[in-house]
């Protein structure tokens, strides 16, 4: 378990880390470490971020966030960042800041819909 | 009389002692004045009926202002309010309770529709025949009648500040509310099946109203947890690169929330002026009609229209 002042949390093979304390950069940096060791130990095979308790996400939390999600990829882990509240969102388009290629969901519960789903879809395809 | 909404104007135009103070040293109305003016009060109670038949003299002989006065009742009324008016100008009183009355005056013609310049233009004659009275009361000592006649002019034209002041509130209050419902009807979000939203768009967008779309929009989204988001441009007269933006810039934050957007309602000449432009719209799904959209919107959330069997449509009946 990592031992950041974010826990991320398994379940089944799946990461879950909820965002509770405002991002500050020295937060985001470790917090990027330790989703990704934690990545590396587990295997896991999706990554969940909950921000819905993020009044503020300002250009440096998001790019860091979207690099996680791409960094995250090359090991193989999808990310779906969930829960973004309408006035963050408002304000990350009006900087330009569209996130390309990155999954999103309304809540956790359709974030772990989507990996349920998707999971399906790659086992029918190895069947 | 219907006096549901009365704004209160003391409050509106912010009258309390030190304004009142103010408005008294703008218009030098002081001690002397107050004086002059109650030393007159005989002279005003003389003269009133007479000022008064003067000035509907004037009124009564315009066909646009004899308009506001269609009956016989009205206009003993009217003029029954005038000589009360004529007298508060020598009463002495010149407080807070005053400035309420003379708003009330000013409500009155403001609520029958009196447009300004008519309030004005019988203000002058009522001058000119106060004047001629003061030459009388006078016996032609000019500096005496100058002097009285300048306290008056002071205090009418303190009156007619509150009036115009009264006008201006009440269309700026009139224009905020238009705005407001405006505003109320201009993104009427429907919810067109579960987990899907439509918000027709018909008019100009403006910034503000860009804005207030997208505010709406995110705000309905997550409220409603709805799956897609269409937004039907067929009423906007005029997509430009500026209301592209908007929607491409609306479209992405909806993405942002988890969500899609479903553009609808494209016509040909709005397809032909997007791509034109070189507006980027490739990364967002559009549909020329809306019940095309709305097909795809129900696949989405995976559901469909499917026509009734023969079967069960008939146990219906």
């Amino acid at each position: 378990m990592a031992s950041g002042p974010i826990p991320i949390l398994k379940i089944g093979r799946t990461l879950l880390a909820t965002i509770q304390i405002e991002l500050h950069d020295t937060v985001v940096d470790s917090f990027q470490a330790d989703v990704l060791e934690e990545i590396e130990k587990t295997g896991a095979s999706g990554l969940i971020v909950d921000i819905s308790a993020l009044e503020t996400v300002d250009s440096y939390v998001a790019r860091m966030l979207a690099n996680t999600a791409k960094m995250a990829k090359l090991m193989g882990t999808g990310t779906v960042i969930v829960g973004m509240r309408p006035a963050v969102a408002a304000t990350l388009v009006r900087m330009g800041y569209f996130m390309d290629g990155i999954d999103t969901a309304l809540s956790l519960e359709e974030g772990l819909a989507l990996w349920a789903g998707r999971s399906k879809e790659s086992s029918s395809e190895n069947s | 009389m219907k006096q549901l909404h009365q704004p209160d104007y003391m409050e509106i135009l912010k009258l309390d002692d030190s304004e009142l103070k103010r408005r008294l040293a703008f218009f030098e109305l002081g001690e002397e004045d107050f004086k002059r003016l109650t030393e007159l009060r005989s002279f005003a109670e003389r003269w009133t009926h007479e000022i008064t038949e003067g000035l509907y003299e004037l009124i009564m002989g315009q066909p646009e202002s004899r308009a506001f006065f269609p009956d016989q009742s009205t206009l003993a009324r009217v003029k029954k309010m005038q000589n009360t008016y004529f007298l508060g100008l020598f009463s002495g009183n010149y407080d807070l309770n005053y400035v309420r009355d003379r708003l009330r005056v000013g409500t009155a013609h403001e609520r029958i529709g009196m447009p300004p310049k008519l309030y004005l233009g019988a203000y002058r004659r009522y001058l000119d025949l106060i004047h001629a009275r003061l030459l009388d009361h006078f016996k032609g000592s000019e500096t005496e009648a100058t002097k009285a006649l300048s306290s008056i002019r002071k205090l009418i034209f303190f009156d007619m500040a509150f009036a115009i002041d009264t006008y201006i509130a009440a269309y700026l209050e009139t224009m905020t509310r238009h705005q407001a419902a405006i505003r109320e009807l201009s993104t009427p979000v429907i919810k067109v099946h579960d987990r899907i939203l439509l918000l027709p768009i018909v008019g100009t967008v403006d910034t503000q109203r860009a804005h207030q779309i997208m505010e709406t929009v995110l705000v309905q989204v997550v409220e409603q947890q709805a799956r897609v988001m269409i937004l039907d441009i067929a009423g906007v007269p005029v997509v430009d690169t500026k209301v592209a933006d908007h929607i491409l810039k609306t479209t992405a934050a909806v993405q942002l929330l988890g969500s899609q957007t479903i553009l609808t309602g494209i016509s040909a000449s709005v397809a032909r002026t997007v791509v034109q432009l070189g507006v980027e719209i490739t990364r967002m799904h559009t549909r020329s009609k809306l019940s095309e959209g709305i097909e795809l919107a129900l696949s989405i959330v995976g559901k469909k229209i499917a026509p009734k069997s023969n079967h069960a449509g008939s146990g219906d009946f």
